[in-house]
């Protein structure tokens, strides 16, 4: 697929955790940095996330999760994209994501990892340096 | 200050002049980095009408000479008694995680090491949102950030810690729980009821404050205006037959953590207190039969120590004023903000770099506390950002850092030590200024439910929360360890935190499995059909908008209909809230 346009991202909020404030802020940011930003609100199942990455078609699918569900529910969502051959979707996780679960996180195809404190800036940069435009 | 207020002018002047320029000068400033403030800061010297005597109207300066903990504090120390002074007075820690089992048998041990309050209890996500623990909702969140409650059985056996000297009418319980509150507390006095205590008795205090759930913490079911209705049971039902509950616990807390101004905090906390308060009436109720079982929790919530202590001091004046003004009580105690944590810097204040500096922080947010009528509080411990759930030893040096300022520091042996400052009694004015602002901007909008309605109270809060970020990141705002003094030459400091986690992580792996088997039973061996009936009642019920919905909850709660059967009952019958867009 050839990008002529700004790199599209969805962030999403899976599960029932209610805590907005990071996907807001994310969302916000990434919007002022370029990037045409699809926020999904709250309370998505996984199903809903990944059929609004397609129809969407988004480049990049971030998930926010502070509740302990990331486990689970981002395995759900990566599963979900590759059944629908959408694999080449960078997923990103954000939240409160204990150290020792970076690494199943990765594990499951998650590129990466952005906890309390990350800036946009760093966000940004990292999904410019790993989504290519005007190709 | 009876120098005269032109003496006193030119003096500044002069000061200004010849102090001060020459400093900037030399200095190459264009403004002072600091303030400082004189008697020309505030417009004379309104004592009585603006901070008055602590425990005398308008509270300005406290809403008693000195709270209940104080009093108690020297035997407390004395015997080791170990209250949570972390944060609330007689009520435990909050806490909760896996099948109810598992928490009944944690609390157990909690109650062997010492702890004596009652439950204060977290509830997991589904319970919040009114699933129940076999719902497609509820894969993954079983038990995870709170306990797993589908019923009533569920609701005894975490009590089944609770008997004895810490029975339900000798110790407060703490709910954590806001859309279906009904159905919590239905359960609260059903077991009452099955353990022959008269409900009167009851104490604790259900969070039951819905309107913040749409602005900031996401946990609503129905929509703004049957959730008020539910709101409006409870506070009846709560009135009439648990005077000793407290009504509900609104929350600035979680507006300022979503990412709201103090200004916005201030202002939406009281609109939404308006609408409760609103709502009480609309039940039937006269305002000083209710407004004394409100409570708030835990105004406050940023590092800046001055602001918070004229927010606390700002938001008692304000609450005072319209429960005496508007809703005409003459009860002092409809006028009290009641919180049981006070100012503090915010779970968001914390950092997960160098994570050991939130112990500091959280020392300043008790300062806060103590100079402005609480607990001087060290809230949160220092490892809140680093997962869910405080190690023991973050929550002892925690404990420990507020025993420090109370008997040591003695921070709280003076009552609103800021008291006719005139800094602080200006910063007060200023504060109470913007938030009445903000308030009757929100009024005009027709109150706190339509200005959720129409989004701009959720919308106003994440455009704050990203303002805020990008000060942090132009450096406009400064966090130490985060966007200044991250230098090579700065250490990262950790301890181990080698007590045992506070949840059994194996308990929390099968928890999900266990509490589904044992909702599976229990819809075995219910009497299913005083369940349909009961239900069935409860649609009839919620369809009449001026019948009050508590009898028939608590009749499904005590034929063992799941919380989650009630819940999409009132589902159908109210609908659903729809998730705000940006």
């Amino acid at each position: 697929m050839v990008h002529d346009s700004k790199i599209r991202v969805l962030i999403a909020k899976p599960g029932l955790d209610g805590h907005e404030r990071g996907a807001h802020v994310v969302a916000y940011g990434l919007r002022d940095e370029g990037f045409e930003v699809i926020y999904t609100g709250l309370r998505q199942t996984p199903e809903q996330i990944v059929s609004a990455a397609i129809q969407e078609d988004v480049d990049v699918v971030g998930l926010s999760v502070l509740s302990g569900a990331h486990l689970s529910l981002t395995s759900k969502v990566m599963a979900g994209l590759r059944a629908k051959g959408a694999d080449d979707v960078l997923v990103l996780v954000g939240g409160i994501i204990p150290e020792e679960d970076r690494k199943a996180l990765q594990e499951q195809g998650v590129s990466g990892v952005f906890t309390a404190g990350s800036s946009i800036k760093d966000i940004a940069a990292f999904i410019r340096s790993r989504v290519r435009t005007g190709e | 200050m009876r120098e005269g207020k032109k003496k006193i002018e030119q003096a500044a002047r002069r000061w200004e002049a010849e102090v001060l320029k020459p400093r900037l000068e030399r200095f190459n400033l264009e403004k002072s980095p600091t303030t400082f403030h004189t008697p020309l800061t505030t417009n004379g010297s309104r004592f009585l009408e603006k901070v008055g005597f602590p425990g005398q109207y308008p509270f300005t300066a406290g809403n008693h000479p000195f709270e209940f903990w104080r009093a108690h504090a020297k035997t407390a120390a004395l015997f080791g008694f170990r209250p949570d002074w972390g944060g609330a007075g007689g009520v435990g820690k909050y806490g909760g995680f896996g099948t109810p089992a598992d928490y009944r048998d944690y609390l157990l041990r909690m109650q062997s090491m010492g702890r004596r309050g009652g439950p204060n209890i977290a509830f997991d996500l589904v319970t919040q949102c009114g699933f129940d623990s076999d719902s497609p909702y509820a894969e993954g969140e079983v038990g995870r950030v709170g306990v797993a409650v589908d019923s009533l059985r569920d609701f005894s056996v975490i009590y089944e810690a609770y008997t004895g000297e810490l029975d339900i009418d000798r110790v407060p319980s703490n709910f954590t729980i806001n859309a279906p509150a009904a159905v919590i507390i239905a359960m609260y006095a059903c077991l009452a009821k099955k353990r022959g205590i008269d409900l009167a008795r009851l104490k604790g205090t259900p969070q039951n404050d819905i309107l913040k759930e749409f602005i900031a913490r996401g946990t609503y079911i129905f929509p703004p205006g049957p959730s008020m209705r539910l709101f409006r049971d409870t506070c009846v039902f709560c009135c009439r037959h648990m005077p000793s509950l407290n009504i509900n616990s609104i929350g600035g807390y979680h507006i300022r953590e979503a990412g709201a101004t103090r200004t916005q905090d201030l202002a939406f906390s009281l609109a939404n207190g308006i609408a409760y308060l609103e709502a009480g009436i609309e039940g039937g109720l006269a305002v000083d039969e209710f407004a004394p079982a409100f409570t708030f929790n835990a105004f406050g919530g940023s590092m800046e120590i001055y602001n918070e202590i004229a927010f606390q001091r700002a938001a008692r004046r304000m609450w005072a004023r319209i429960l005496k003004e508007r809703f005409h009580a003459r009860d002092p105690r409809s006028m009290m903000i009641r919180q049981p944590i006070t100012a503090h810097i915010g779970c968001s204040s914390t950092t997960l770099q160098r994570s050991l500096n939130n112990l500091a922080r959280a020392v300043i947010g008790g300062m806060a506390a103590g100079m402005s009528g609480g607990i001087p509080g060290a809230y949160p411990p220092f490892d809140e950002p680093l997962g869910l759930g405080h190690s023991q030893e973050a929550v002892q040096l925690q404990l420990d850092a507020t025993r420090i300022m109370i008997y040591e520091a003695k921070v709280a042996d003076v009552c609103d030590p800021w008291a006719g400052s005139y800094f602080m009694e200006s910063l007060t004015d200023r504060t109470e200024e913007d938030a009445l602002a903000e308030l009757e901007k929100v009024e005009r909008m027709g109150g706190a439910v339509a200005a959720i309605e129409n989004g701009y109270m959720p919308r106003a809060v994440a455009k704050s929360a990203y303002e805020r970020q990008k000060q942090i990141e132009a450096q406009e705002e400064l966090v130490v360890g985060v966007n200044c003094f991250t230098g090579a030459n700065e250490i990262d400091v950790s301890i181990n935190r080698v007590v045992e986690a506070t949840y059994d992580p194996e308990l929390m792996k099968t928890a999900e499995e266990r509490q589904k088997a044992s909702l599976a039973r229990l819809k075995r061996e219910r009497d299913g059909r005083a369940v349909t009936t009961s239900l069935n009642n409860l649609k009839g019920h919620a369809r009449d908008h001026d019948r009050n919905l508590m009898p028939a909850i608590c009749e499904c709660v005590e034929n063992d209909a799941t919380l989650q059967e009630i819940c999409d009952v009132l589902r159908e019958v109210f609908g659903e809230a729809q998730p705000v867009k940006l």
